[in-house]
């Protein structure tokens, strides 16, 4: 084939733009650690990019989540405990009570703090945190107990459960209902009511303050109960947790698979193309040079 | 008998036939870098040896030769690479066009990246979720509302970008067009110029260049195949004549230059911007038919090329629908199309599912998106209801008067993944969305595949034109290779002559010398004996 100086030219000229073009590819997945910056680069990994970056966005929303059910559940159980304190020294002012030999003001005096200690459980009852009160259902802006102006106390019946999704299409309730905490009705006020009622009136006998003491304990037993169930909800979310954990990373390497580039391939192809670039240049300088013109004088 | 002066004709013709092909050498050296030039030789000929047979012919031994002229300049070039080179060339006008306008599509939209429409979304759901958790907190109803915003605003913004960019395509196909109809004019006026010079027995090689590289540059808008078409009179054997520029359209062929006189294309539905009469940029609506040269020719028999590429893009009419609207087709008014169904499809059945929750104020019934009244537009015109300006409005919900219940927040999180071939789902709380009473446009797959789907289009037709593009860049190179291997200046091969022809023009007016000298001998030397 015959070949003249303006090929030669034009062919040095594509050969370097092809060069830079490769060199410009390998600079922009330096810099932006990606192997794509756009669909037609890689239709698969880009359409791949996206699922992956919806699921992790998903996965991560649920690790927020997480956070979320373990305040509702800690929270409650810490009020329960508090609540369960509160019913063991009442039940134990019981058992002292129901010694006949107490005097009147001592009972008045027990009675007090019977009072005390009721009034302690409405404020557990009416646990907030943040801005919501737990205990009462769905209702987490009004308080779940009230205390009537004629002294009566009124316990909520909402007991609608809370859900929260903590993974695809799994939905965990975190509260406890104000009726399964503190009775239906008004269960536990009533009878702490009742107690110190008796215990003001002087003529209780021991044995019927120790009727107390079962009314007590079914209440003890029945906060044991939702304690117990709070303790296996933990772990039910833990070990939800511990599997979104692993989602999240196994998410997290699917992304990183798909789309980040590997370092060490792009430096060697880099370094690689460097050098053919310099001989491209060089072969072009010394092709394009010499023509008869250059020797015939 | 010889004439005494033959042999200084003889060799003042050698000088002269050398000195016209050491310029012509000069010539090509001049133009070696000019742009569509041909290399140009002399045709040296032996001029007709004497006698010439006859009965009155001198009667001497055999013919003697009379010496050289130069019977013509020609260009060295080959018809046959022309006509592949304009091939390829439409070719990798079409792929560019498309290439180039796939790019800018995929800049739009932007995926997959930290601020597509994707990630907006996903950013959306997540602020749902947020408020499942904390239904009675204003905080997480202000980012879900924020959020939303920011989903109709991507909306709004890839929608009205590549409107724009459609637009943008429309004016590059007005200034196409009026390039090609300038490219015509050229061609027939070169022609017309060609017809005056060739009769003459002439070669207007220069003309010649000038002609076949605007059909060069035709070929990159439209596929156009070239007719030559004698010009007649004394004309040359190695005249080229007048070229007719025509394109197939179908088993017709169609015009578009004939000798002196062009033609155009334009748009009979069209508009024209510079007052020229010629419609050059096609309707808002699309690229109904395109007149070429009084001849209508549909888009889908468009020859290839650039032209056909921008068209694609633009946007044509392919048939009606069921309520007699046109159907546009084309890769910017596709997506256009799919942005509305994906905006229609996600905010219709959002709001489907709102409407049945209950707001902080035990509100029910109430929508989160407006701007859905029908399909066409939906992208530009979804927005947020002004209802949702009370964040208390928001139904998080699925009971009335309970401000903890965030079970309709998960339900509408939920939406995402919700399958559109289904025609009911029950969401909880017994809420159910009857989809088919929705009529939503889009039938399959979730809000989140049909868009993933797109993307993938988008970049399955982005390689595609890359790859198609690299390849006929590649073929047109190498059949523009050839050419130049035929047709292109070589100085080497040009110096080689430059000696060649001054050795023969100095050997001639060495002859000359040598012919004096024996003329001298005979007129001043002769007869002078005994002097």
């Amino acid at each position: 084939m015959r070949i003249t100086q303006s090929m030669l030219a034009n062919n040095m000229l594509k050969q370097i733009t092809r060069s830079y073009e490769k060199l410009d590819q390998y600079q922009t997945q330096l810099s932006t650690g990606k192997k794509i910056t756009r669909p037609s680069d890689d239709p698969v990994v880009a359409m791949k990019g996206i699922a992956y970056r919806s699921n992790l966005a998903e996965v991560e929303q649920f690790k927020r989540n997480f956070s979320e059910a373990y305040n509702w559940v800690e929270n409650s159980d810490s009020a329960l405990d508090k609540a369960t304190q509160a019913l063991q020294r009442i039940r134990e002012l019981v058992v002292q009570a129901s010694n006949d030999t107490y005097e009147e003001t001592q009972r008045q005096a027990i009675a007090k703090e019977v009072r005390q200690l009721t009034e302690h459980l409405v404020t557990i009852a009416n646990t907030k945190v943040g801005d919501k009160y737990i205990f009462n259902g769905a209702q987490t802006t009004e308080p779940p107990v009230t205390v009537n102006a004629d002294g009566t106390i009124a316990v909520s019946t909402n007991d609608q459960q809370l859900n929260i999704e903590l993974a695809k299409g799994v939905y965990i309730p975190v509260n406890i209902p104000p009726s399964t905490a503190f009775g239906a009705g008004n269960g536990l006020f009533s009878d702490l009511q009742d107690l110190a009622a008796s215990l003001e009136n002087p003529s209780t006998t021991g044995d019927e303050l120790t009727g107390y003491l079962d009314k007590l304990d079914n209440h003890l037993t029945h906060l044991l109960g939702v304690r117990a169930e709070l303790g296996a909800r933990m772990n039910r979310i833990e070990l939800m947790e511990d599997r979104i954990d692993s989602q999240q990373v196994i998410a997290e390497k699917m992304l990183s698979d798909n789309e980040d580039v590997d370092l060490e391939k792009v430096i060697t192809d880099l370094k690689t193309q460097e050098s053919v670039h310099r001989a491209a240049l060089a072969v072009g300088a010394r092709v394009i040079q010499p023509t008869l013109v250059d020797f015939l004088r | 008998m010889l004439s005494t002066f033959h042999g200084l004709e003889a060799a003042r013709r050698a000088m002269m036939a050398q000195q016209a092909a050491l310029y012509t050498t000069g010539h090509n050296i001049a133009n070696a870098n000019t742009e569509g030039y041909t290399r140009q030789r002399v045709q040296l000929e032996a001029t007709p040896p004497f006698p010439i047979p006859g009965l009155n012919r001198p009667n001497i031994p055999g013919q003697m030769g009379t010496g050289v002229e130069a019977k013509s300049v020609e260009r060295v070039r080959e018809y046959f690479l022309d006509v592949q080179y304009r091939g390829e060339n439409s070719k990798l006008g079409y792929w560019e066009a498309r290439a180039d306008a796939v790019a800018k599509m995929e800049d739009i939209m932007n995926e997959p990246s930290d601020s597509g429409l994707a990630k907006t979304m996903d950013q959306f759901w997540q602020a749902l979720q947020d408020l499942s958790t904390h239904p009675e907190n204003e905080g997480a109803r202000s980012v879900v509302r924020q959020r939303g915003l920011a989903v109709t605003e991507t909306f709004h913004y890839l929608s009205n970008s590549l409107t724009q960019i459609r637009t943008d395509l429309g004016t590059q196909i007005g200034v196409t067009v009026t390039e090609v109809n300038s490219l015509l004019k050229q061609i027939s006026d070169i022609n017309a110029r060609i017809a005056e010079i060739e009769p003459n027995g002439y070669l207007p090689n220069d003309l010649y260049d000038e002609r076949d590289r605007l059909v060069d540059e035709l070929s990159k808008f439209i596929d156009i195949q070239v007719e030559n078409r004698p010009v007649g009179g004394n004309a040359s054997k190695a005249a080229e004549g007048m070229y007719d520029v025509y394109i197939r359209n179908g088993n017709e062929k169609v015009y578009l230059v004939q000798g002196r006189n062009a033609s155009s294309i334009s748009f009979p539905d069209g508009s024209d911007v510079d007052g020229d009469n010629v419609n050059e940029v096609p309707p808002d609506t699309g690229v109904g038919a395109l007149d070429m040269g009084g001849t209508t020719v549909s888009v889908s028999s468009l020859p290839n090329g650039n032209l056909r590429g921008l068209v694609e893009g633009y946007g044509h009419k392919d048939g009606t629908d069921a309520n007699g609207q046109p159907i546009v087709k084309g890769l910017y008014p596709g997506m256009l199309a799919n942005l509305d169904k994906l905006a229609y499809t996600f905010g219709t059945l959002f709001n489907a599912v709102h409407e049945q929750g209950h707001g902080l104020n035990g509100n029910t019934g109430i929508a989160f998106f407006s701007g859905l009244n029908q399909v066409n537009g939906a992208a530009k015109m979804i927005d947020l209801a002004s209802d949702i300006d009370d964040l208390a409005n928001i139904a998080a919900a699925t009971k009335a008067g309970q401000s903890g219940n965030g079970n309709n927040a998960i339900n509408l999180a939920n939406v995402r993944s919700l399958l559109l071939s289904n025609t009911t789902v029950s969401l909880q709380d017994g809420i159910m969305v009857n989809l088919a009473s929705l009529r939503l446009p889009l039938t399959s797959g979730t809000v989140e595949t049909n868009y993933q789907g797109w993307i993938g289009q988008l970049g399955v037709a982005g390689e595609q034109a890359n790859r198609m593009k690299s390849n006929s860049e590649i073929l047109r190179q190498s059949v523009e290779e050839k050419r130049q291997s035929v047709s292109s200046v070589s100085l080497d091969e040009e110096m080689m002559n430059m000696i060649k022809f001054q050795h023969a023009y100095n050997a001639a007016a060495r002859q000359i010398t040598v012919i004096d000298e024996m003329l001298d001998k005979i007129i001043n030397g002769m007869g002078v004996v005994g002097r």
